[in-house]
C-alpha cells in the first residue's frame, strides 16, 4: 500500500504505470518492450498457445462451414455437450478468481492484496475465452447480440446470466484499468460491482440448470448454491496455478507477501474443497432415494459409464489428492499446492462435464419403459467440439502470457 | 395337389418379393410362417406357427375358404378393412369375442406397426 | 363376506372421485383439467364449489383452448400421421414434431405392445418458454399453443433442455427450433378444423378440439369418471393439454 515496501518492484511497475499517465503511444512502447523481454520458456508456451487457437479457429470455422449439427455430437436428447460445459468451467473460473480477489480488494483481507491484479485480469481472460467457446455453440449467436436487447425474457434465468456475465466482464476490465491506474477507490467500486454482479450471474447459471423441472438430476436449490461454492474452490485453484506459473515464465524469485498470499490462498482452497466434497457426498446420498431418473444418473456416477469420470477425475483428482496434499504440506510448500492446483483443475474440468451431460443422460420418457428409451442417452465430444475446447484453452494461455509480459508480473503497489 | 401347387406360389412369391419378409419355407415349418399384411395400413402380422402350432388350427380351417393359398393376396381387396372384419369376414370370422377375442379389442396384438414391419424386415435379412 | 381385494377395486374406481373432493375442499377449482387423479391446473376460486361429481370444469384460460386427447389403445404404428406432419410441415428428415412409442410387456396376458404416440404437450405452465432468453418460444394468448418466432430464436437450445417431453429439435433449415404447433400455421390458422395427424389418423386415436367447449368431443372425453384420463409426467408440473386414455 505504502512506497516504503515497494521499492524493489518500483523498475517493474513504473514503466506501465508512467507510460499510461503520459499517453497512449508509450503505453504501446512498453508493452512491446514487455513482450520481447520475456523468457525463453515464456515465448514457447506463448507460440504454443498461437498454435493453438490457430488449429482451433480451423476447427471453429470448419463446424460453422459444415454446420453444428454435422460437427457436434450433440443430439436432439442431449442438446448440451462439451461446449457447453467448458463455457461453465470457464466462467466457474472467472467468478472464483473474481471472488477471491475480492476477499483481498473488496474485502480487505490483506493477506491476499498480492495476488489480486493477476487474479482481476484472469477472470477477464477467462470469461472471454469462455463467451468464444459459446459463440461456437449457439446457432444463432448475433441474433442472440440483438433480441437480447430488444425482447428481454426477465423470466428466463439464461437471460440474466448472459446479461449480468456481459456486465460482469465490463466490471472487471473497468476494475483492471484502476487497479492499473492505481486507483483504489474505483477499482474497488468497479470490484465490487463485479464481485456482485459475478456473483448473481453465476448463481444464475446454476439456476439455468436448479429451475428445469423437467430435470431430475438438476432441480432444486443445490445448483446455484452449488456454483457459487465451486467457483470459489476453482478460483483458489486458478491464482495457485497462475501465480506460480507467471513467476516461473517472468524467471523471478516470489516474494514474501505473495508467499503469504498463496499460503492463505491455500487454505481457503482446501477450505473450498472440503465443502465441495460435503456438497456431493450429500447430493449422492440424497439421490439414493426417491426419483427414479435422479437414482439412475447417480448409479451411472457411482457404479456405470461415468465411475471413471466420478472417482478418477472429480473425486480423486479433483478432490481428495489435492485435499491431501495441501492439508499434508500444511499450505506451506508452494509446489504441492501447485500439484493440488493442476489436478484440481483437471478434475473441475471433469465435473462440469458430467454436471452438464448427467442432466440429459435421462430420458424424458424413461418411466414410460418404452423400446425407444431404453437405458441411458450416449453422447462422446466429437473432434470439432475438442477441437473448440482446446482453443479455448489456447486463448486462456495467451491470454495469461501476454498479461505476464505487459503488465511485467502483475506487480502491485499493494 | 391343388394345395401342393398353391405351396409352391406361395413359395416362389416369397423368392420373388424382396421387399417383403422372407420366411422360412412351407416345406419345413408345415405352415406359411409369418405372414405381414401392409395394406390399408402398415404392419399388420399373422402368425400361422401361432395359430397352426399354439392353437392346433389346420390348414383348410381357413384355406381357401376364408383366405386363398396365395399370401396377402386379400389386401388387394377394397374390403379387406376393420369394417369387414367387425361383419365377420377375414380375421372376423373367427375374431368375434366369442370364438377368439373380438377383432375390435387388442389393436396392437395383430398391428405390429411400422416398428414391428422394419424389425422383422430387418431380422430376415 | 368382505374382502379386501373388492375393497381396493372399489375405492381404486372412486379415486379420483375422492381426489376431487380433497381439492374442492381447500377451496379450489378444478379448472384446467381433472384426469384420472392427475389435478392438472388449478385455480383458486372459493366461491364457486361443484356439489356432484357431474359438474365439471367450466373454465379454461384459452378460448379455443385446444387440447388432443389421445386413445393410446388404438394406436396401431401405422405412422400416417408421422407422414402427414412431415409434409404439412416441411418436417426435415433428421427432426420430427411427433413421434410414436413402442412399449413391450412381454408378461402381458393377450397383446404384449402398444404404442404411444407423443407430441408437444403445448403445457399450460411451459418450461420451455421460461427458459427462453429471448421469448422466441412462447404462449400464444388466444389458443394456449406453445408456438415459436423464428426470427427471435438465438439458437441456445436451453428450451431443449427445458421440455420434459423432448419436443423440440433444431431445425436447420429454418435456422430456429422447430416443434408442433398442432398445425397452427399451417392448417388452423388457414381455417381447418383440426391437426394434420388427427385428420389423417384411420382409428381415431388422435381427438383434436377446443376443450374449453361442452359440446365438444374432446370436452366428453376428458370430463368422465368411466375411463381413466391421464397426462404423462404429471409430476413435472407442466399442466399439458394433450391427454391420454384408453377408449
Amino acid at each position: 500500500m505504502t512506497d516504503d515496501k515497494r521499492p524493489a518492484r518500483v523498475p517493474l511497475t513504473s514503466g506501465l504505470v508512467d507510460s499510461l499517465k503520459e499517453g497512449f503511444f508509450p503505453e504501446i512502447q512498453a508493452a512491446v518492450s514487455g513482450l520481447l523481454s520475456g523468457t525463453r520458456s515464456f515465448y514457447v508456451f506463448f507460440v504454443l498457445s498461437l498454435l493453438t487457437i490457430v488449429a482451433a479457429s480451423i476447427g471453429g470455422l470448419d463446424a460453422v462451414r459444415i454446420g453444428y449439427h454435422h460437427a457436434y455430437n450433440v443430439t436432439r436428447e442431449i442438446p448440451w455437450g462439451i461446449l457447453i460445459s467448458t463455457y461453465i468451467f470457464f466462467v466457474v473460473t472467472s467468478t472464483g478468481l473474481c471472488i477471491v480477489s475480492a476477499i483481498g480488494h473488496v474485502f480487505g483481507m490483506k493477506d491476499f492484496m498480492p495476488i489480486v491484479n493477476r487474479a482481476v485480469f484472469l477472470s477477464v481472460v477467462t470469461i472471454f475465452a469462455g463467451f468464444t467457446v459459446i459463440f461456437f455453440d449457439i446457432e444463432n449467436p448475433f441474433t442472440m447480440a440483438i433480441y437480447n436487447v430488444l425482447s428481454p425474457n426477465v423470466a428466463s434465468n439464461l437471460w440474466w446470466m448472459g446479461t449480468l456475465y456481459g456486465a460482469y466482464m465490463a466490471f472487471m476490465a473497468i476494475e483492471f484499468v484502476f487497479l492499473l491506474l492505481e486507483n483504489h477507490k474505483f477499482a474497488t467500486y468497479a470490484g465490487l460491482a463485479g464481485f456482485l454482479t459475478g456473483v448473481a450471474a453465476h448463481s444464475n447459471l446454476g439456476a439455468i440448470f436448479g429451475m428445469l423441472h423437467g430435470r431430475e438430476f438438476w432441480y432444486g436449490p443445490y445448483m446455484p448454491i452449488y456454483f457459487i461454492a465451486s467457483a470459489a474452490m476453482s478460483g483458489g485453484a486458478a491464482v495457485i496455478f497462475f501465480t506460480m506459473i507467471g513467476y516461473k515464465v517472468n524467471d523471478e524469485l516470489m516474494e514474501a507477501p505473495m508467499k503469504r498470499a498463496l499460503e492463505a490462498v491455500s487454505k481457503l482452497t482446501a477450505f473450498m474443497i472440503s465443502v465441495i466434497l460435503f456438497f456431493t457426498t450429500w447430493k449422492i446420498i440424497t439421490g439414493l432415494v426417491g426419483a427414479p431418473g435422479k437414482k439412475a444418473v447417480i448409479m451411472a456416477t457411482l457404479n456405470g459409464p461415468y465411475a471413471i469420470n466420478f472417482w478418477v477425475f472429480e473425486v480423486l483428482l479433483g478432490m481428495a489428492i489435492p485435499l491431501a496434499l495441501l492439508l499434508s504440506s500444511r499450505f506451506k510448500n508452494l509446489k504441492m499446492s501447485f500439484l493440488a492446483s493442476v489436478l484440481m483443475i483437471i478434475g473441475i474440468f471433469f465435473m462440469r462435464y458430467d454436471l452438464v451431460v448427467l442432466g440429459q443422460v435421462v430420458p424424458a420418457f424413461h418411466e414410460l419403459g418404452v423400446n425407444e428409451f431404453q437405458g441411458l442417452h450416449p453422447y462422446m465430444p466429437s473432434f470439432h467440439e475438442i477441437m473448440i475446447v482446446i482453443g479455448g484453452m489456447g486463448i486462456v494461455a495467451a491470454g495469461f502470457l501476454l498479461g505476464e509480459r505487459i503488465f511485467k508480473g502483475h506487480k502491485s503497489s499493494h | 395337389m391343388k394345395k401342393y401347387f398353391a405351396f409352391l406360389l406361395t413359395a416362389v412369391f416369397f423368392h420373388a418379393s424382396a421387399a417383403h419378409v422372407t420366411l422360412a419355407a412351407p416345406e419345413e415349418t408345415g405352415h406359411g410362417g409369418d405372414i405381414i399384411y401392409t395394406k390399408p395400413v402398415k404392419g399388420v402380422l399373422f402368425s400361422h406357427a401361432n395359430h397352426v402350432e399354439a392353437v392346433g388350427l389346420s390348414c383348410d380351417s381357413c384355406h381357401d375358404t376364408i383366405f386363398p393359398m396365395e399370401a396377402r393376396a386379400v389386401q388387394k381387396n377394397k374390403d379387406f378393412t376393420m369394417a369387414s372384419l367387425y361383419k365377420g369376414k377375414y380375421c372376423g370370422a373367427c375374431h368375434d369375442g366369442s370364438m377368439a377375442f373380438a377383432s375390435n379389442t387388442q389393436c396392437a396384438r395383430c398391428h405390429i406397426g411400422v416398428k414391428g414391419f422394419e424389425r422383422l424386415q430387418k431380422k430376415s435379412k | 363376506m368382505f374382502k379386501i381385494e373388492n375393497l381396493k377395486k372399489e375405492s381404486l374406481g372412486k379415486l379420483p372421485l375422492l381426489e376431487r373432493r380433497e381439492f374442492l375442499k381447500m377451496g379450489f377449482v378444478v379448472t384446467g383439467v381433472f384426469a384420472g387423479g392427475s389435478i392438472l391446473s388449478l385455480v383458486s376460486n372459493a366461491e364457486k364449489v361443484f356439489a356432484s361429481a357431474g359438474e365439471f370444469a367450466e373454465k379454461y384460460p384459452y378460448k379455443p383452448h385446444y387440447s388432443m386427447v389421445i386413445r393410446q389403445n388404438l394406436c396401431i404404428d401405422c405412422e400416417r400421421c408421422l407422414e402427414a406432419c412431415r409434409t404439412t410441415n416441411e418436417v426435415p428428415d433428421y427432426g420430427y414434431r411427433t413421434a410414436i412409442l413402442e412399449k413391450h410387456v412381454p408378461e402381458a396376458v393377450g397383446q404384449k405392445t402398444e404404442f404411444i404416440p407423443v407430441l408437444c404437450m403445448q403445457c399450460n405452465d411451459p418450461p420451455c418458454v421460461r427458459a427462453c432468453p429471448t421469448k422466441a418460444s412462447y404462449k400464444d394468448e388466444v389458443n394456449g399453443i406453445i408456438r415459436i418466432e423464428k426470427k427471435k430464436c438465438i439458437g441456445c437450445k436451453v428450451c431443449m433442455v427445458a421440455c420434459p417431453y423432448n419436443a423440440r429439435y433444431f431445425n436447420n433449415e429454418t435456422r430456429a427450433i422447430d416443434k408442433c404447433d398442432f398445425c397452427f400455421e399451417t392448417r388452423l390458422s388457414k381455417g381447418e378444423k383440426l391437426t394434420a395427424c388427427s385428420a389423417v389418423c384411420p382409428t381415431g386415436a388422435r381427438t383434436f378440439g377446443d376443450i374449453s367447449d361442452p359440446s365438444s368431443e374432446v370436452y366428453r372425453m376428458v370430463h368422465q369418471l368411466q375411463k381413466r384420463v391421464w397426462v404423462i409426467r404429471a409430476e413435472a408440473g407442466t399442466k399439458p393439454n394433450v391427454f391420454y386414455m384408453k377408449s
